[in-house]
């Protein structure tokens, strides 16, 4: 509670506007919290870094928690981190206890939000002490261990790991930064490119266009239908809300805190896994396992306690490491670059009072969630049906304004938007996974500073290997991961080739 | 034996062209990925066309070209005209405004299914007041450089 008076007003103002527009992201069916963080980036360019994080924080809890509401009430998740629970949310709707489902969802948010900032604040100054030791070659082993966690969580094993690779293809053209020790030289395009891709993309452009534009061409796609409101949508409270419910799943709420913030400390994997995973778990834990999905508060509270514990939980390795743990949080990277601020190991203890404004606006960030959605749910209801022809145009207008913004107006940004606007959409199509390629995209640099460096220092490529303990036991870890990922894929196969003969 | 061995890995690096080693690195990787892909999903996918169990064409779901192609093309034609009005007024962001308000009207008018007079009537407030928000707050307020 002490730390909630580090925040000073205008941070907490800012807080409580990021949350009310991140829960009507959140609401919004097909708009995430990504989005909600990409679309208000170009906002922070006039705040300080501590503001501006204020604001990106109060977007990311509002926009994971607005998700639950068209979950529970219509049976579209909001956000993908709240798929599982429509499993029980929207039969808890259909049988009139709509408001109840919704006030439970909220409690679990809130509880999983604050059980999560608990392990973000203690947790992350740990792994940074830890990780300052590491040189060059440990950190280049950190992120080919991001990557290949990545690939091996993604759909499919052999596409996960190109996405990323093609995302580190990405953010090396350009020029081999001077200022981290390269000599200056362009790479990977043609002559005529130069002007424009001296510095390579801008990663702010390229996750707004992956983010922003490609809901809106699928959209488009789709012919812009309008999601249809049943009119049984009816909020009256025939069964009354009471932390009576909670009775007996204080176990199922921490399981899905911890599950949640778990998931969200592995890179690349997002909110609609953790959401399902702690629903199957709770189902596995279950006194009465078949009545899950009909419609009981025990579905809701796992898969919202847990969406809401991947929030802090993402933000360790970001705030460590320097490695987002999931989309959202490669979007913060944007904010951090913004500023001028690298995020790494050395990060927290050289920027001790914003560490402090993080956790502090996380905290305010989920009781601000709380307290708008738990009293206003209502109202907070009513945004579902904001139409799309009103939503989308703004969108794209955002979009263009974060995108020219970023460098003090350079239009080829905004062109590099819609680039990869539709780059990201037929991507999708051919199954590209998008996440494994932002993050690649946003390592590449960094990899290649770490790698090239290593070699230049050690001359021999065993050095990967022999260098520390810790060197070894990071390839231990990438290689249970791989393996992992294989072993899974054959056994899935072979399940797929049985229940084909069964057939 | 071991020297011979710890000689295979090893590399000197050129400064002036290490700019390229790394790059070289990832797009054989790239490949390879690529080629491996080709063999373990494209072969098979390609033999299930020939049989005729597949068609190469993409399309069959629900695909709408109007509103599909439309999006892009108002886009391109937003950011070209962005461009080409706010050179007349450099640094006031007039180009935004003035290029936000017919694109936010078109698109809108591009999105609605079943449009009456009420729905025209709030998408043609909205494409008026909305880019005069933005204008406002960013580029009056916080000063933020709009085209």
């Amino acid at each position: 509670v002490d730390l909630l008076t580090l925040l000073s007003p205008m941070s907490a103002l800012l807080v409580a506007v990021g949350v009310l527009i991140g829960i009507v992201f959140g609401a919004i069916p097909g708009m995430t919290a990504t989005m909600a963080v990409a679309v208000c980036l170009p906002l922070t360019y006039a705040l300080d870094l501590s503001q501006g994080l204020a604001l990106l924080l109060g977007l990311y809890v509002g926009g994971i928690s607005g998700g639950l509401v068209p979950a529970i009430l219509l049976n579209i998740p909001g956000t993908p981190s709240s798929i599982a629970t429509t499993f029980d949310g929207h039969p808890m709707t259909l049988k009139g206890e709509g408001e109840k489902a919704l006030k439970v969802g909220i409690v679990s948010s809130l509880f999983g939000g604050l059980f999560s900032v608990a392990i973000l604040a203690f947790f992350a100054p740990l792994l940074a002490d830890f990780a300052i030791k590491f040189s060059y070659i440990e950190k280049f082993l950190i992120i080919l261990l991001a990557m290949t966690v990545i690939a091996s969580l993604s759909k499919n094993l052999l596409i996960g790991i190109f996405s990323g690779t093609l995302g580190i293809w990405l953010s090396l053209i350009g020029t081999y930064d001077i200022s981290v020790g390269g000599n200056g030289k362009t790479r990977l395009m043609f002559d005529f490119m130069v002007p424009y891709l001296e510095n390579g993309f801008s990663l702010l452009p390229v996750l707004i266009g992956l983010f922003g534009l490609v809901m809106i061409l699928e959209e488009a796609e789709k012919g812009y239908r309008e999601q249809t409101l049943g009119a049984d949508v009816n909020l009256s409270a025939r069964a009354r809300f009471s932390l009576g419910i909670f009775k007996g799943q204080i176990v199922n709420l921490f399981r899905s805190a911890s599950i949640g913030t778990f998931v969200g400390m592995l890179p690349g994997i997002g909110g609609s896994a953790a959401s399902v995973l702690s629903y199957t778990q709770a189902k596995n834990f279950s006194r009465e396992p078949a009545r899950m999905g009909t419609g009981v508060a025990e579905g809701v509270i796992a898969s919202e306690a847990s969406n809401n514990g991947l929030t802090g939980g993402a933000l360790i390795p970001l705030l460590s490491l320097g490695i987002p743990g999931d989309s959202t949080t490669a979007v913060l990277i944007g904010a951090f670059t913004l500023q001028g601020i690298q995020v790494g190991p050395l990060f927290i203890g050289e920027h001790l009072p914003v560490w402090h404004q993080i956790v502090a606006a996380l905290l305010a960030a989920n009781l601000i969630m709380f307290v708008v959605m738990f009293f206003a749910i209502k109202h907070v209801a009513k945004v579902i049906t904001v139409p799309k022809y009103i939503l989308y145009p703004i969108i794209i207008m955002m979009c263009v304004v974060g995108g020219y913004a970023i460098n003090y107006g350079v239009m080829f940004d905004v062109w590099t938007l819609l680039l990869f606007g539709v780059f990201g959409w037929g991507a999708q199509k051919v199954g590209i996974e998008i996440v494994p390629l932002i993050i690649g995209f946003i390592l590449g640099k960094s990899a290649e500073v770490y790698f090239v460096k290593s070699l230049e220092s050690f001359g021999t490529l065993t050095i990967f290997f022999t260098k520390s303990p810790i060197a070894v036991f990071l390839w231990v870890l990438i290689f249970l991961s791989l393996g992992f990922s294989v072993y899974t894929t054959i056994k899935d196969s072979r399940q797929n080739k049985r229940s084909g003969k069964d057939a | 034996m071991l020297k011979a061995f710890s000689s295979l890995f090893r590399v000197s690096v050129d400064f002036s062209r290490s700019h390229l080693l790394f790059p070289k690195i990832v797009t054989v990787v790239l490949l390879l990925l690529l080629l491996a892909i080709f063999l373990v999903y494209g072969i098979p996918y390609l033999r299930d066309v020939r049989r005729g169990k597949r068609t190469l064409s993409v399309s069959g779901r629900r695909f709408d070209r109007l509103r599909f192609f439309g999006t892009i093309v108002l886009t391109i034609v937003y950011f070209l005209s962005m461009d080409y009005v706010g050179n007349f007024f450099p640094n006031m962001g007039f180009g935004f405004l003035f290029m936000s308000m017919p694109f936010i009207f078109l698109l809108s008018l591009l999105c609605v299914h079943g449009l009456d007079r009420r729905k025209f009537l709030a998408l043609s407030l909205n494409a008026l007041i909305a880019p005069t928000v933005a204008w406002f707050v960013l580029a009056r307020l916080f000063n933020i450089s709009l085209p």
